[in-house]
């Protein structure tokens, strides 16, 4: 299968900057598959699982939101964050969850339950990645 | 005699404690510079990333229908300031307050405790104090305030965000910058590049709405550790340059304190010889 360069960053560091044949990730409007010589494309991406091809074996991650862009056949992805399955800490997740859980029970204003649903929404993506 | 002799004795262990004290500011600064030099390499990828997308983004628009990329003059602005916790660092705070220019009724979000205590007088509105202590800010902070940024811009609280931060150029150089963040538009109307097709998934707008927060928390948070490190940066100089001043007044009332024992003995002795003689 034939590649193309994929790049993704997130604040924290240089996640993957290499070769890929496919790459599958969660779009603002669903699930988009990126191959070699893909046309200038650029996406919101929500919440959700990313997977990469390499030599014919997929990795899979779990990214809480960012921009999936295309351009001259190069393909990046700057998220705001962005974990293999294997480095993803359970333990802190469920954490997460709980307490996000529980900030949504309390009475606060609109906006701080918005941050708090995103708060849940990317603990469970983490534990759901984890748990594939 | 005797009594100034001890008086420069005096000086000399004050200022013997003193610079025990900036050394230790300088040791602790330059093993914190490292770290923050560290985490300013490791958010370069991304911040490089993210600005060449914006500029991409800017370039090729052509519709410009996203509230973000709507300005409006008349409305007061929303600056984002960011510097130190503390002071004994130089110039650093003081220089970046210099290059400020803020009107009276502007919204004002202070990053550091000198930049709080700085507008504490001032007449502007300050936005949050969340975020007060600079040192302290992470990835997450600065997703917070971008999406209360880009929340109030789109209700219209303010025409325009700028960031105002230190950028560290090396360690001795670092210059107090101000960047435009909105509205999100072209900042010179040159010649468009011939458009580029582009795909926009859930179109121009949905791709602007995600887009921009991102971007705003992404130069904020460059903005930051640029920050960081230029504070460390110019709080070692600073103590380097106390330092040595310290050296050089000890060499000298060292100098002063031998003169003065050699000219009371040299007296004793004339008195004594003076009584002998009799």
């Amino acid at each position: 299968m034939s590649e193309y360069r994929l790049k993704i960053v997130t604040p924290d560091r240089l996640v993957y900057d290499d070769l890929a044949e496919s790459l599958v990730a969660r779009s603002i409007t669903g699930d988009v598959c990126i191959m070699a010589r893909h046309t200038e494309y650029i996406s919101p991406l929500a919440i959700g699982q990313v997977k990469v091809k390499k030599k014919g074996e997929w990795r899979v991650a779990s990214c809480s939101g960012g921009t999936l862009v295309v351009t001259g056949g190069n393909a990046t992805i700057i998220a705001d964050t962005f974990e293999w399955k294997d480095e993803i800490d359970l333990e802190r997740a469920e954490k997460a969850k709980e307490k996000a859980e529980e900030r949504m029970q309390s009475d606060g204003t609109e906006f701080e339950f918005k941050l708090a649903e995103l708060k849940l929404k990317r603990a469970i993506n983490r534990i759901n990645t984890k748990r594939m | 005699m005797p009594q100034s002799t001890k008086i420069i004795k005096n000086r000399i262990k004050s200022v013997e404690g003193t610079k025990q004290i900036t050394k230790a500011m300088e040791l602790v600064a330059t093993s914190k510079l490292r770290r923050a030099k560290e985490n300013m390499e490791r958010i370069k990828p991304y911040f490089e990333s993210l600005r060449s997308l914006a500029e991409d983004l800017m370039e090729a628009n052509t519709d410009f229908s996203s509230p973000f990329c709507k300005g409006d003059e008349n409305k007061p602005a929303c600056h984002v300031v960011i510097a130190g916790d503390r002071g004994l660092a130089g110039g650093y705070n003081a220089n970046l307050f210099r290059s400020l220019k803020i009107k009276e009724g502007d919204y004002i979000v202070p990053v550091g405790k000198k930049v709080c205590e700085y507008f504490a007088k001032k007449n502007v509105n300050i936005l949050t104090y969340d975020y007060s202590l600079a040192g302290n800010v992470r990835v997450g902070d600065c997703t917070r305030i971008a999406q209360l940024l880009a929340r109030d811009y789109k209700e219209g609280k303010f025409g325009s965000v700028d960031v105002s931060y230190t950028r560290f150029v090396n360690v001795l150089t670092f210059e107090p910058e101000t960047e435009e963040l909105l509205p999100f538009a072209p900042r010179e109307r040159g010649e468009k590049k011939a458009g580029v097709l582009t795909i926009y998934e859930g179109g121009v707008e949905a791709v602007f709405n995600q887009l921009i927060p991102q971007y705003i928390s992404g130069i904020i948070y460059g903005a930051v550790t640029s920050s960081v490190a230029s504070e460390l940066s110019s709080r070692r100089n600073a103590m380097q340059a106390a330092n040595k001043n310290a050296d050089e007044m000890i060499a000298d009332l060292t100098l002063k304190y031998n003169r003065s024992r050699q000219s009371a003995i040299t007296q004793e002795i004339t008195e004594i010889v003076a009584g002998s003689e009799i």
